[in-house]
């Protein structure tokens, strides 16, 4: 038998990629068997590139026991033999087995992180007879060709141990948290209701529900007060501008109205024009969080939609490895090269050119660094087949932002000038763009657009058009959104790059938030509360951000994954103590939040009747039909009911009917366009298209 | 009339249903009728306006929290009267 070097990939992508860079005819033969890929590449040795499906391996307890807590030893199984619907794995991983049977050489080359890092040692460990310690390490950056080929000919002689020592500590911890706590509220809220409902939290969840919650308390408790502005329209050469008075704010009404009458038909006259110049400097390369922020702000897509796009940007080879937190880029990335390489894009050629013109080309980078990873850039390949919308708007943000940071600093200038109108001074405000600098490179995405004053001298008489009183109320809080909470997250230091917008997914899953402007549900509000009162030490960010600090002192091997887990027992140990001995307590109050939660899931609008009740989705106990009907019913106060269809599926709006202001349904048929269902049989759309 | 009597049952919030912690409210309205007699003061020095007109104005000011609306209303619908000396 042949032998031959197996290497092991953590996607299909990565696996195809790597064994046609690796080809001396860059042609890999694709091999099927019973359904998982594997490639055949042929150098001076012969290469077999299998890939993995992400993680392969989990982890679960020791012990076996629906629902059973508190739960202290884990161990790693494959995932089949712990999730439904896994079951795929089973075969892959005995595809994997019998490659490595005939392999001399093991070679690592999932992405070079932390959880890249355990998919390879998992399968290295328990599906290649343990050969872990003997593996070779692939690292690179980009999917590139050239870089995948100079990355094999420069194998690591081992795998990172002390990477995945902190990865599978990581794991086992966050999975002792989140099993113990999350069953802790489940069997509580089942032992009182009787009914199973799903409630998880966990160690960076609690803290991060936590945030949330405490926002959306200062929204809910929030009383607007009243206050006062006033502004001038005013008139400079035919154009007409709006000033502001000196003083923000009046807090009284009569202060205001004041003003106002001392101003009333008088004109003003220019006090002074102080215009100032500053500096903006070039933005910072993208980590992974800057991208998904700015990926929000200009397409508003979520931080999860951000990081799957620009994880298939990377599985084409057209930008570097995303899951990163580095603000810097080496010059070994080759930055002419990329330069170079853009060029050839007629949408970039102009810019990059401009770029290539320039004596020395030097990035402006952050403080963050990655030691696995450099910043996010474009790697220069231009994309071989016609990309999506969302992925084409990606790329063009990471090259933007790329070439950008080369650029010179930009010099705005702001201009202030004052008006004096019968002794009231008003404020008129102007901002321009003098130099360019990187703003150059980064249209259409720069922030602040120019608002240019026309030339005013002191002295200059102005004619005043108007003086106005603003009526105005303080605002609450802004909510969450996405964006905001990721920023918030890694500013607390919670969760870590690769996990963080998958964690915001289980909160909307677990129906503890809702909608894009975050609003927290009553059931979050109510899991947050049991945390806050009989576990404090699990919702607290402090606590949690020492966890982080440990995690890396793993990989700095100044700590190991046993103290650390001896550490997280001892807390769950209390913890879990404490919510058993108030379970009744503790089931009680989530019991009554669950069943709120369900019940707010059948309704569809209040009632049109009685004006204080709910209109449900109820079945007919007699005929198993459903029809909407109202929530006084039981009280015997309204028994206001309507028809509703019932073949379909029925979407909830929570929107009223534009025309008659009633509830509203979307009906789902199979085959069918949904419509809209209003549930007023006299509505006017109704009424209008029967006379047609 | 926010002080429970020793000895009697644990009473719910007149507007939730939650575990009252004192008096009526459940420590989520009570924070919320906390701010709405907090903030009564510089609503009045604004504007000059009584208790009563206060509390109509923010139960519908689109600004005000759900839960201020919540109390605000019942505090309506029950003549609440205790801060009405203040106007």
């Amino acid at each position: 038998m042949v032998k031959y070097t197996l290497i092991v990939t953590e996607k299909p992508d990565a696996a195809s990629r790597i064994a046609e860079a690796l080809d001396t005819a860059g042609k890999a033969k694709k091999i099927l068997h019973k359904g998982v890929p594997y490639y055949l590449a042929q150098r001076e040795e012969k290469i077999v590139v299998v890939p993995a499906l992400g993680h392969l391996y989990t982890v679960v307890g020791e012990t076996k026991g629906q629902g059973q807590y508190p739960v202290f030893k884990v161990k790693w199984v494959p995932k089949y033999e712990a999730e439904r619907g896994a079951a795929r794995i089973r075969v892959w991983l005995q595809t994997i087995t019998k490659l490595a049977e005939d392999a001399d050489t093991l070679i690592d080359a999932c992405d070079y992180d932390i959880e890249g890092s355990i998919i390879g040692y998992c399968i290295l460990k328990y599906a290649c007879g343990g050969r872990e310690k003997t593996s070779k390490r692939m690292k690179y950056f980009t999917l590139t060709k050239e870089e995948l080929q100079k990355s094999y000919s420069s194998l690591l002689p081992n795998l990172d141990f002390a990477l995945i020592e902190a990865g599978l500590a990581r794991h086992e911890v966050d999975w002792l948290y989140g099993i113990n706590l999350s069953r802790a509220l489940t069997s509580a809220a089942k032992n009182s209701s009787g009914q199973y409902a799903t409630l998880s939290t966990g160690r960076v969840q609690g803290p991060t529900l936590k945030f949330l919650a405490t926002r959306e308390r200062s929204i809910r408790c929030f009383v607007p007060t009243p206050y006062w502005k006033i502004n001038a329209k005013v008139e400079i050469g035919n154009a007409v501008f709006e000033a502001d008075h000196e003083k923000k704010v009046f807090e009284t009404k009569g202060e205001a109205k004041a003003v106002i009458t001392k101003c009333k038909g008088k004109n003003g006259e220019v006090k002074a024009v102080d215009p100032r110049k500053f500096m903006q400097t070039p933005p910072l390369p993208f980590d992974l969080g800057a991208l998904q922020n700015e990926a929000y702000r200009f397409f508003g897509y979520t931080p999860m939609r951000t990081s799957s796009i620009a994880q298939r940007l990377y599985l084409g080879a057209l930008i570097s490895y995303p899951r990163t937190s580095n603000q810097k880029l080496p010059p070994e990335i080759g930055y002419e090269a990329i330069l170079r390489n853009l060029a050839k894009n007629r949408e970039f050629a102009k810019l990059a050119g401009e770029l290539l013109a320039k004596s020395e080309l030097k990035p402006t980078e952050g403080k963050k660094d990655d030691l696995a990873h450099p910043a996010i850039y474009p790697t220069g390949k231009l994309p071989e087949k016609m990309l999506v919308v969302s992925e084409k708007n990606i790329w063009n943000l990471v090259v933007r932002r790329f070439m950008a940071v080369f650029g010179e600093p930009a010099v705005r200038q702001i201009v202030e000038a004052t008006i004096n109108v019968n002794g009231e001074k008003f404020v008129l405000y102007g901002k321009q763009t003098m130099e360019e600098g990187w703003l150059h490179f980064y249209q259409p995405f720069m922030r602040g657009k120019d608002a240019v004053l026309p030339p005013m001298k002191e002295g200059q008489k102005i004619t005043v058009k108007q003086v106005t009183l603003e009526d105005k109320f303080t605002k609450p809080p802004p909510r969450y959104n996405p964006s905001s909470l990721l920023k918030k997250m890694e500013e607390a230091d919670l969760g870590t790059k690769a996990t963080r917008a998958g964690l915001m997914q289980t909160l909307y899953d677990r129906k503890y938030i809702r909608d894009d402007r975050i609003e927290v549900t009553d059931l979050g509000f109510e899991v947050t509360d049991v945390l806050r009162k009989y576990c404090p030490s699990v919702v607290s960010v402090e606590f949690t951000r020492k966890l982080e600090e440990e995690m890396n002192e793993v990989i700095k091997g100044k700590l190991t994954r046993e103290q650390i887990l001896s550490d997280a027992v001892e807390i769950l140990t209390t913890v879990t103590t404490s919510l058993k001995e108030n379970e009744i307590a503790i089931g009680d109050q989530l019991s009554r939040a669950v069943n709120k939660s369900k019940l707010e899931e059948k309704v569809i609008g209040a009632c049109p009747t009685c004006k204080n009740g709910k209109l449900l989705i109820l079945y007919s106990k007699k005929t198993r039909k459903r029809f909407a009907g109202c929530t006084n019913y039981f009280k015997g106060t309204c028994r206001t009911t309507f028809p509703l269809p019932q073949k379909g599926f029925l979407k909830l709006t929570s929107k009223a009917c534009k025309a008659c202001n009633w509830p509203t349904l979307l009906v789902w048929l199979k085959g069918r366009q949904p419509w809209k269902l209003c549930l007023n049989t006299e509505c006017s759309l109704k009424t209008r298209g029967k006379k047609r | 009339m926010f002080v429970e009597n020793e000895g009697e049952e644990a009473v719910n919030c007149k507007i939730c249903d939650r575990k009252a912690d004192e008096g009526e409210f459940c420590a989520l309205h009570l924070k919320a009728y906390e701010n709405i007699t907090n903030r009564y003061s510089v609503w009045r020095k604004a504007l000059k306006i009584s208790w009563k007109e206060y509390l109509n104005q923010i139960a519908k000011n689109s600004l005000t929290g759900t839960w201020v609306k919540e109390v605000t209303n019942y505090l309506i619908e029950n003549g609440e009267t205790r801060n009405v000396r203040q106007s």
